[in-house]
């Protein structure tokens, strides 16, 4: 059996008097590709959140390569985070640097990277995601599908072991889904772990190895994506389904 | 009605005293923007400090809302006669500070200088944190999730957009402190207002005063019109997301 690149047990989460997450479990192994799917407000981005720590959790633990990473410090977090990417709906780009500045900043502040190296990196990474026209762009010229490759080539210019996407398309004109979901597409190929926050069931059809199907802070079901999808055990996954997939 | 020009715009009034006004105008200049540049240092140091993240640094940021609070609360003009009376007999402070004498200026400009500065930085505290408070959280979430320390994501991601966001306040804070300078007279310092008075007190003629407040609103003028241009700008980037 391949080694779980993370691993959630029992994790709880409230903000305040709203209990968010309700004991999740959940296994990654290196290599897949995990989507995450639910309605709205059902704790889909904070489970995605508590994994990376930006969100402290209440209970439980979170288990990152084989170590329990829960009660790191501020300081052990930071290297934690290097293995962790992560990609957000808004794309959070950094308005004031120019393009290649946004995918070399962290190499250079974090890894100490050299400003050769970290430029090189950084302009095979936005080759990748098909920008390299854009290097000395800034932000508010381009498009928001653009800019979203922008922050997958970010993120991806640190070597993660895993990759957190979080409704990254949900942002989006329609037009522009399609350019992000082929960059993700393609990372999926390679090999690189994921976990996917996403309403696109087309997408996860295609690249999941498993689903998860999430509901008022409670895993329901989970499994292979032919299964999950296609064969829905649950009451709620199928209501959940068939509302997604009339349209 | 020619008493009334005669007493504000007597012309050989002001011609006989130009040159001394304009010398003490410079003291002025020279006050405001010496303590401006102190006070935003202390300001942004402030603002930092007040959010410093953790337990550890709850007794950091108690005090620095202490100070702000103080000074914010104390009238300059207390603050200058508290400074200027009692620093020289400080026995316990470095001598530059307790007798100033840097750039050739007597020790009553420093006092002022430093009186200044410690008032002001309290109000820009607060502009600062306005300005951090306005950069989105997610931009320290992005910075922290590439592995950033705190002090790293504020200097090159927080930082320098809430510098961009609190200008046009700041410059107002300005023009309030270039004219807060005058307060500085009483212990001596002759800047405009001062040198102004000393003319009013020797002709029984107030128009020295009036060329003092013009030599103010001449610079204060442009000032408020770069400040409106730099909101008008602002907001047409904010319009288009990029501040």
């Amino acid at each position: 059996m391949t080694e779980a690149v993370i691993r959630l047990e029992g994790v709880h989460k409230r903000f305040g008097d709203l209990h968010v997450l309700r004991g999740i479990d959940l296994v990654v192994p290196a290599g897949s590709v995990v989507c995450v799917i639910g309605p709205s407000g059902s704790g889909k981005s904070t489970l995605l959140r508590c994994i990376n720590l930006l969100e402290p959790i209440d209970s439980g633990r979170v288990v990152f390569e084989g170590k329990d990473i829960t009660t790191s410090s501020r300081k052990e977090l930071e290297v934690v985070r290097r293995g962790i990417g992560m990609v957000f709906q808004q794309f959070n780009l950094f308005p004031h640097k120019s393009v290649i500045e946004n995918v070399s900043l962290a190499q250079r502040t974090v890894l100490k990277r050299s400003a050769e190296e970290a430029r090189a990196r950084s302009e095979s990474m936005l080759e990748r995601v098909g920008l390299s026209d854009k290097l000395e762009e800034y932000p508010e010229r381009l498009s928001g599908g653009q800019q979203q490759r922008v922050a997958i080539a970010r993120a991806l210019a640190m070597d993660p072991h895993v990759m957190l996407f979080d409704e990254v398309t949900s942002a989006l004109d329609p037009e522009l889904i399609k350019e992000v979901l082929d960059v993700m597409r393609e990372l999926a190929n390679e090999g690189m772990t994921m976990i996917v926050v996403t309403h696109e069931i087309g997408f996860a059809r295609d690249v999941a190895n498993d689903v998860v199907f999430m509901d008022e802070g409670v895993i329901v079901e989970k499994g292979p994506v032919r299964r999950v999808i296609d064969a829905p055990r649950e009451q709620r996954t199928k209501r959940f389904l068939g509302l997604v997939l009339e349209h | 009605m020619d008493i009334f020009f005669e007493q504000y715009f007597d012309f050989d009034v002001m011609r006989e005293n130009f040159s001394d006004v304009l010398d003490a105008f410079w003291t002025t200049i020279q006050l405001a923007l010496i303590s401006g540049v102190l006070a935003l240092l202390l300001g942004l140091i402030l603002a930092l400090l007040r959010a410093a993240p953790g337990r550890r640094m709850l007794p950091v940021r108690g005090l620095a809302i202490a100070y702000i609070d103080l000074f914010r609360g104390v009238p300059l003009l207390l603050v200058v006669l508290l400074i200027s009376g009692s620093f020289p007999f400080l026995d316990f402070l470095p001598e530059w500070l307790r007798a100033p004498d840097m750039l050739g200026k007597p020790d009553i400009f420093w006092y002022g200088v430093l009186s200044i500065a410690l008032t002001y930085g309290a109000y820009y505290a607060e502009v600062y944190r306005a300005g951090l408070e306005a950069v989105p959280l997610g931009q320290s979430e992005a910075a922290h999730s590439l592995g950033m320390s705190h002090t790293v994501a504020l200097r090159h991601v927080i930082v320098p957009q809430a510098i961009r966001k609190v200008i046009p306040p700041m410059l107002n804070d300005f023009i309030a402190l270039m004219k807060d300078t005058s307060l500085v007279q009483v212990i001596g310092v002759v800047e405009v207002v001062k040198a102004g008075r000393e003319v009013q007190a020797e002709t029984f003629n107030s128009s020295a005063l009036t060329l003092a407040a013009v030599l103010f609103v001449l610079v204060t003028i442009p000032l408020a019109r770069i400040v409106d241009r730099q909101i008008s700008r602002q907001q047409m980037l904010t319009q288009r997301g990029v501040l």
